[in-house]
């Protein structure tokens, strides 16, 4: 591994190239340094016989070196290389060469990085003089090679960073963007969400004629219409949104949310997959029930009838569930079955006859509310409405919210591009906004009663002679 | 005595005897953990056994019961699935890597002698009793003895690096008993060797062989560990020799001393661990009120809600549903993918280091290593180093100064080598005998076994006198133009309890016998004859060891032939025999090592290594505590611990000496010292001495009063300490609560290594033993600056970061989640899907905190200029109790932020489930970037990229995962990206998230800034560095003095934790 990383991050590369051979490093060293042997003495100091040795070898000899038995005196190369592993036991060193000499081959080993490899300087070197004074003095380390991964910025952690700090410029003005930014969003959010005109009525209560609300609304035989009178304060655009919504209903419960079949509601051959739906997954004589679980049971069923002016207008019910709904996860082919007719009701029945993908109250009902207040699309009105027109709603108030004490309105609502009507954005836009700005100019008038220079050094805890760092 | 008695058990091993070849295992040697069959059991109890994996299985397995399932299984078996996979597929990677490397071993060819015939056999059928014949350069493929080789005079060499990493050759030598056996004989050799049962020791082996007829020499040879040829080592420059195989397969010397180290669990590691139970308890307590509050609840309000039908009589379990239910909610608190991150974080660390090539030592080619991958982090809160001197803080590269032969001083003050002084010179030319005989002395034992023989026999050569040739028996020396040969007639090894080494020669010319001595002065200097003046070698050991230079002294005797005759067979009885050889050769030499004529001292130095005063400066600046643990003489430590700044001489610093000749004393004088330390002021520097005999009656008496003394002295020199002791002093330190870094390089520090907390070899002249019991390999001590001051700090830094991110960004989620419980009738309702959940911890908040790997609070350049940093990460201010506490607060602020802005902006007819759970989860995704990116300190392009890249990902799989019509959140993305109001509902949770937390650091930073603030602003103001300079130096005296007190301070005030991340 290390020879490797000598072969490559040395730069060592070309030096392999001429050899022209992989670095072998399973290469037995002995054989090569007898063999490295042998030449010189043979008095062949040419190098290309080095080759069939190779790899090794050039690994082995640095420029220096292969100059050096290429020139003046081979035999100092030979005993350069055998004396490191013989210096002990070997009749070799009977007349051992000065020991600078041999140092200094062995130093000039693996060991000299290739900044020190430059031919030119080499030969000059290895030119004026056999003995190398400077055997011990090790070059500084070589610039880092560009083709070696190891070496790479990345490996070095010296990757161009970026360092922002929190400096006075940046966060002001950090601040007074996003002040500038959020008030105006926010003014334009609230306008828009102003010019929505909305209507509700609570009419849970006043439906209810009696004290035992909840004997009234389970009483099956009673009459629940309810007819509520209102006034639109300002002219609303079509399309009108006509929405329930029920207070304290917890549909996001778990073990409401949870009690559905939705293979069952796509696929006509699902009928079958109840498994979530319990308790209501199948009817008393054993089949199941299409569509199944407490969600479809609990469907919502009251029922508006609106007039304008006394004068009926329709209640468009159709694509008020999602398209994608529609046709993706309520199947066309799979009808109600069962449903609704086991001893306890739960909410409105599904006529049998039309497909799931077609009951869009249903569909509706469906998706699942997030909050326990929430509101769902009952039907739109296409034609505009004037301010001071009077509204009569007919309600079949059948749906028990009584039992739980939760409440039920009617809505009815324009849109416009934030949606339905809802100050939150706007108001939280504007307050942020204006803190923002706050924030900005008291960073500001803190900078300027008391300037801080950024970076004194004199801050550093050991340097100030306070025993604690700052808190 | 039980375990004596084992020890002692042994072996007979006949040689070429099919008889008991059976009894021992063979040689097929296994180092993998697993089998293929056991594979799967073994290494899912492996991982099943630590804590958090059984956590996370009792989550998966309460999951599979889908009544309280929040959400699908999947979302935990999934990760617990992967993570499994991919800790077992490391480890089968191992293991299949360590049976291909077994396998390669096993199916070696070797060639083995059967009654006279050479047969080629695998290596894993040879067995004990087989003769194996190697060949040169052939791995050794199990324990031999040797009994021949090529050589005539029954020599071998072996390389024995594989086993204690000591490059240079070993000599083996054929035991004389087969010593005259030819190659044929050889190979039908019968006899028996008597051998201790395996152990792990390569330095021992006690056996004896006998060999039978036809050989006729029935006498019992003993064998030592230089008759042996050792499993997997080499042979090399010998032509071919043969041995028989004693030990074999995973009994051999090199198999049994193979083992897993046991794991070191890192300061932060056990942070974390700590705070993994805080929270799982903070979780438990949860899961209870939230349990008990859902079940009232549900017998107030849920038996009202008629669409939810709830029985009147549950199973009898009920009760436990909804708190199991919030119990499997709330199981993300503790974020499965933490021991991932933290490994994979801690492997990149470990590469830095490996990689960094400013601690590439060009000298020896030797990049630095990190061997424990796991412990990067304790580096950077390193408070203890202890530190070997030779070969650590020295060069451990000898050179011959200066001696004192017959009284006369040679080599003076001014000359730098010893070996021009003209004064010795002429001694030498002169014949002067004595100095004749003080250079035989060091030449005639050169082995090159240790530097300072080496020394000596290069000063001797210099001064004419060579050393020609020098094998088994004999030496010859060339000197002055003659030869002189010397019968090497035994030779008394060193042994560090002895400190000294002895050789009995025989004159060739005259036949007499001598006996050299050479080893430490109070280990030759006592045993003088009496009445010899050894006063001035008193003084001259002395004078040089105040020069920091490392000394020898030397001594010889005649001996007459029947004493050396007598002794001999004493001798030769203590080394064959089986008990205790060690002690009983110990006093058969002591018996002959006496009377010594004292011959003169020499002094050896050793330089100090490339920059190691500034890296010890810089280190204490650092509040690092140095301490220097030395096997050498007080006074030679004393002074390079002046030379390398360890202690100053200045009168700002007083050394206090625990000595004392009894054990009163010797106590007193700790009691003193400890006096001393605890009421001088604290700007003094305060070191302690103590030698080994010292501390062995410290240790024995006063144990607690000496580590009350470790704790205050910032600085120690420990001399003559024995292997043990320095370990010892690792262990005081450790028990006090410190963490200790213990840095050498030679086997004698390998105790030390192993029992601290961070172990660092330095790959060096004394083999790579050291480096390769180490967690951390250096080539040089230098190194150990970058090693701490920058490894060990980032790596603290972003470990720090990364757990705690983790907690919060898990802890975030999960206040969600809990909050959502108080809208959904408490009843354990998910507010996200379980592909949200599944890829929220595992893809989405996984990645941008890898990113932190790459950072940087300061560059490198401001570190090393002000090391005090790193008494921040040394104190453990980033990652302690109280920065948790900010990172869950912030978790909470967030979670709120994000909870409350959506259920407004969502309310109504907008809030549909589906809908409502993805802009929860992009306002989490949202922040999230905005924390990781907050709390970069330097983007570099991966951090961008991860980072922003991943938040466009979240974007893509959620638009993609809309497509999918079978899915629950099936168009949803769709619907929502088409909503102005959902990215308005966005910026708002960003700036209501982040606005507060950027507007304190900002008033932190300005107005309260840590000292890391401020130096990232030095680095920032333009080049302050360089401005800062001047201003620095003018610092220095100052900050010096200082420095002490904020480590002071630190002790004293373990508690006083800065958060630093609160809100």
């Amino acid at each position: 591994m290390m020879r490797r990383r000598d072969a490559l991050g040395n730069g060592n590369l070309e030096r392999l190239m001429v050899v022209g051979a992989e670095p072998d490093e399973t290469w037995p060293q002995n054989l090569l340094l007898r063999s490295q042997t042998a030449h010189a003495h043979a008095g062949s100091p040419d190098p290309a016989v080095l080759q069939p040795i190779g790899p090794f070898v050039a690994h082995l000899l640095s420029p220096v070196r292969l100059i050096q038995s290429r020139g003046a005196a081979p035999h100092v190369a030979s005993r350069a290389v055998v004396s490191p592993l013989l210096l002990h036991h070997s009749p070799e060193v009977r007349n051992p060469p000065p020991p600078d000499l041999t140092a200094s081959s062995i130093e000039t080993g693996d060991r000299r990085p290739p900044s020190q490899m430059d031919p030119l300087k080499t030969q000059d070197s290895s030119k004026k003089s056999n003995k190398p004074k400077c055997s011990y003095r090790l070059p500084p380390p070589p610039p880092p090679n560009p083709f070696s991964f190891v070496y790479s910025k990345f490996t070095q952690q010296e990757l161009p960073a970026c360092k922002p700090l929190l400096t006075p410029a940046i966060v002001i003005s950090a601040f007074l963007l996003v002040g500038v930014l959020f008030v105006p969003i926010g003014l334009a959010s609230l306008s828009a969400s102003q010019e929505i005109v909305e209507l509700i009525d609570r009419y849970d209560t006043n439906c209810v004629p009696m004290a035992d609300k909840v004997g009234f609304i389970q009483n099956s035989k009673t009459d629940k219409s309810c007819t509520r009178t209102l006034t639109v304060p300002k002219h609303m655009k079509s399309p009108i949104q006509i929405y329930y919504q029920i207070g304290d209903f917890y549909q996001n419960h778990r073990r409401y949310v949870k009690s559905r079949s939705d293979k069952q509601l796509r696929y006509k051959d699902a009928a079958h997959l109840t498994k979530d739906c319990e308790p209501e997954g199948y009817s008393a004589d054993g089949a199941p029930i299409v569509p199944c679980g407490l969600i479809a049971w609990s469907l919502f069923n009251d029922t508006y009838t609106i007039s304008v002016n006394k004068k009926a207008i329709e209640v468009n019910k159709k694509d008020i569930a999602w398209q994608s709904d529609k046709s993706k996860k309520f199947g066309s082919d799979v009808y109600p079955s069962n449903f609704q007719n086991g001893n306890l009701m739960g909410g409105a029945k599904l006529n049998e006859s039309i497909p799931l993908s077609e009951q869009e109250d249903l569909i509706v009902w469906m998706r699942t509310a997030a909050l326990p207040t929430f509101r769902k699309l009952y039907g739109r009105i296409e034609t505009d409405i004037m301010a001071n027109d009077q509204l009569t709603v007919v309600i079949q108030n059948n749906y028990n919210t009584y039992s739980f004490g939760g409440s039920k309105a009617l809505v009815l609502s324009t849109t416009s591009w934030i949606g339905g009507k809802n100050n939150f954005i706007g108001i939280a836009y504007v307050i942020v906004g204006g803190l923002c700005l706050f924030l900005a100019l008291v960073f500001v008038v803190l900078y300027m009663i008391k300037p801080r220079t950024l970076g004194d050094p004199s801050f550093l805890s050991w340097n100030r002679g306070t025993l604690d760092y700052p808190n | 005595m039980e375990v004596t008695s084992w020890t002692t058990m042994k072996r007979f091993v006949y040689i070429n005897d099919d008889s008991c070849r059976y009894s021992y295992c063979g040689n097929r040697i296994s180092n993998t953990k697993y089998t293929f069959w056991n594979f799967l059991p073994k290494n899912l109890w492996e991982q099943f056994r630590r804590f958090m994996n059984q956590y996370f299985l009792i989550i998966a397995c309460l999951q599979l019961w889908s009544h309280i399932a929040p959400v699908s299984p999947a979302t935990t078996w999934g990760p617990l699935i992967i993570i499994f996979i991919v800790s077992a597929s490391k480890e089968a990677w191992d293991d299949y890597n360590r049976y291909l490397s077994d396998k390669k071993a096993n199916e070696r060819k070797v060639w083995v002698v059967k009654d006279g015939t050479h047969r080629q056999i695998k290596a894993q059928e040879i067995h004990v009793g087989d003769i194996v014949w190697l060949h040169e350069n052939d791995e050794i493929p199990c324990d031999l003895v040797l009994i021949g080789t090529s050589d005539p005079q029954g020599i071998c060499y072996v390389e024995m690096s594989n086993l204690d990493g000591e490059t240079d050759l070993k000599t083996r030598f054929v035991p004389s008993i087969s010593a005259n056996l030819s190659a044929d004989q050889l190979g039908k050799v019968k006899g028996v060797v008597e051998c201790p049962n395996p152990d792990n020791d390569i330095r021992r082996f006690d056996a004896n062989m006998r060999l039978f007829l036809p050989i006729i020499d029935n006498e019992a040879c003993p064998l030592t560990i230089n008759n042996t040829l050792l499993q997997s080592c080499y042979l090399r420059h010998t032509e071919w020799a043969c041995g028989v195989a004693v030990y074999t397969g995973n009994e051999t010397k090199s198999g049994m001393s193979r083992g897993t180290a046991e794991t070191k669990l890192t300061a932060a590691d056990a942070m974390i661990d700590k705070l993994t139970i805080a929270i799982f308890t903070f979780q438990i307590i949860v899961v209870l009120l939230l349990g008990y509050f859902g079940n009232i609840w549900k017998d107030t309000q849920g038996l009202k809600q008629w669409y939810l039908m709830y029985p009147m009589e549950g199973p009898w379990y009920d009760f436990l549903v909804i708190p199991l239910r919030f119990e499997l909610l709330c199981s993300i608190m503790i974020p499965i993918s933490i021991k991932v991150t933290l490994d994979l974080a801690k492997g990149v660390y470990a590469k830095f280091i490996d990689w960094d090539e400013q601690m590439f030592d060009w000298e020896t080619n030797t990049p630095a290593h990190s061997a424990n991958t796991a412990i990067s982090e304790d580096l950077g809160q390193v408070q203890y180093i202890l530190s070997d001197k030779t070969g650590t803080l020295t060069e451990n590269r000898m050179i011959f100064k200066r001696c004192c032969i017959s009284d006369t001083m040679y080599g003076n003050n001014n000359e730098d080598d010893g070996l021009k002084d003209a004064k010795l010179l002429h001694a030498v030319s002169s014949n002067d005998p004595d100095v004749i005989k003080f250079l035989n002395d060091g030449t005639v034992s050169y082995k090159a076994q240790s530097q300072d023989e080496e020394a000596l026999v290069n000063a001797a050569s210099n001064l004419n006198m060579m050393l020609i040739s020098k094998d088994n028996s004999s030496a010859g020396i060339y000197f002055n133009g003659s030869d002189f040969h010397y019968e090497l007639l035994d030779i008394l090894e060193f042994t560090s309890d002895r400190k000294r080494m002895s050789v009995v020669i025989k004159d060739g010319q005259t036949g007499k016998i001598l006996l050299l001595s050479k080893g430490a002065d109070e280990a030759i200097l006592p045993r003088a004859s009496a009445g010899q003046q050894i006063q001035r070698y008193l003084e001259a050991v002395e004078m040089y060891s105040q020069l920091g230079l490392r000394t020898l002294c030397l001594g010889w005797r005649d001996l007459e032939e029947d004493e050396y005759k007598e002794w001999s067979k004493k001798f030769r009885e203590a080394s064959c025999s089986l008990h205790n050889r060690e002690s009983k050769i110990a006093e058969v030499c002591h018996s002959l090592e006496r009377d010594l004529h004292i011959l003169g001292v020499t002094a050896i130095e050793d330089r100090l290594q490339d920059g190691v005063p500034e890296t010890i400066k810089l280190l204490r600046n650092a509040g690092i505590n140095v301490w220097m643990l030395t096997g050498d003489k007080q006074n030679t430590a004393i002074q390079i611990g002046l030379l390398c700044n360890l202690i100053t001489s200045e009168p700002s610093s007083q050394l206090l000496s625990i000595t004392g000749k009894t054990e009163e004393d010797i106590l007193r004088s700790l009691e003193r010292a400890f006096i001393i330390m605890k009421n001088t002021c604290e700007t003094k520097d305060l070191a302690f001495v103590l030698d080994g005999c010292a501390l062995e009656i410290i240790l024995k008496h006063s144990k607690e009063s000496f580590t009350r003394l470790a704790m205050l002295s910032r600085t120690a020199i420990c001399c003559r300490m024995t292997p043990l002791q320095k370990a010892q002093l690792v262990a005081i330190l450790k028990s006090a609560g410190y963490l200790t870094l213990g840095i050498g390089d030679g086997g004698n520090d390998v105790r030390m290594i192993q029992e601290a907390n961070i172990g660092v070899g330095i790959s060096g002249r004394e083999g790579l033993q050291a480096a390769r019991a180490a967690d951390y390999s250096i080539g040089k001590f230098k190194f150990l600056r970058r090693l701490i001051l920058i490894h060990g700090r980032y790596s603290y830094n972003r470990t720090a970061f990364i757990s705690q991110y983790s907690f919060y960004k898990s802890l975030n989620i999960c206040f969600i989640q809990i909050l959502f419980a108080f809208l959904s009738g408490l009843s354990g309702t998910s507010l996200f899907n379980s592909t949200s959940l599944m890829a929220y911890n595992v893809f989405y908040t996984s990645l941008p905190v890898m990113t932190i790997i790459f950072d940087k609070d300061i560059s490198e350049t401001t570190v090393l200029q002000h090391p005090q940093i790193l008494q921040h990460s040394q104190a453990g201010r980033l990652l302690n109790p109280i920065t948790f506490c900010g990172w869950i607060g912030r978790s909470l602020y967030h979670a709120l932020v994000i909870f409350f802005i959506t259920i407004c902006a969502y309310a109504d007819e907008k809030s549909e489930m589906q809908e409502l759970s993805m802009v929860a989860l992009s306002g989490c995704i949202w922040i999230q970037a905005f924390v990781v990116t907050m709390d970069t300190n330097s983007f570099t392009y991966p951090q961008i990229i991860l980072i922003w890249g991943n938040f466009v990902a979240f974007y893509m799989i959620n638009l993609i995962l809309s497509a999918i019509p079978s899915l629950q959140m099936y168009t949803i993305m769709f619907h929502l990206c088409g909503q102005p109001s959902y990215w308005i509902t966005m910026a708002l949770t960003v700036v209501v998230g982040m606005g507060p937390v950027m507007a304190f650091r900002y008033l932190r930073d300005m107005y309260r800034p840590s000292a890391i603030n401020m130096l990232q602003q030095i680095e920032q103001s333009n080049g302050s560095i360089q401005a800062f300079g001047g201003m620095d130096s003018a610092l220095e005296s100052v900050r010096t003095n200082l420095t002490d007190l904020v480590t002071d301070s630190r002790r004293n005030s373990d508690s006083n934790y800065q958060p630093l991340l609160s809100d």
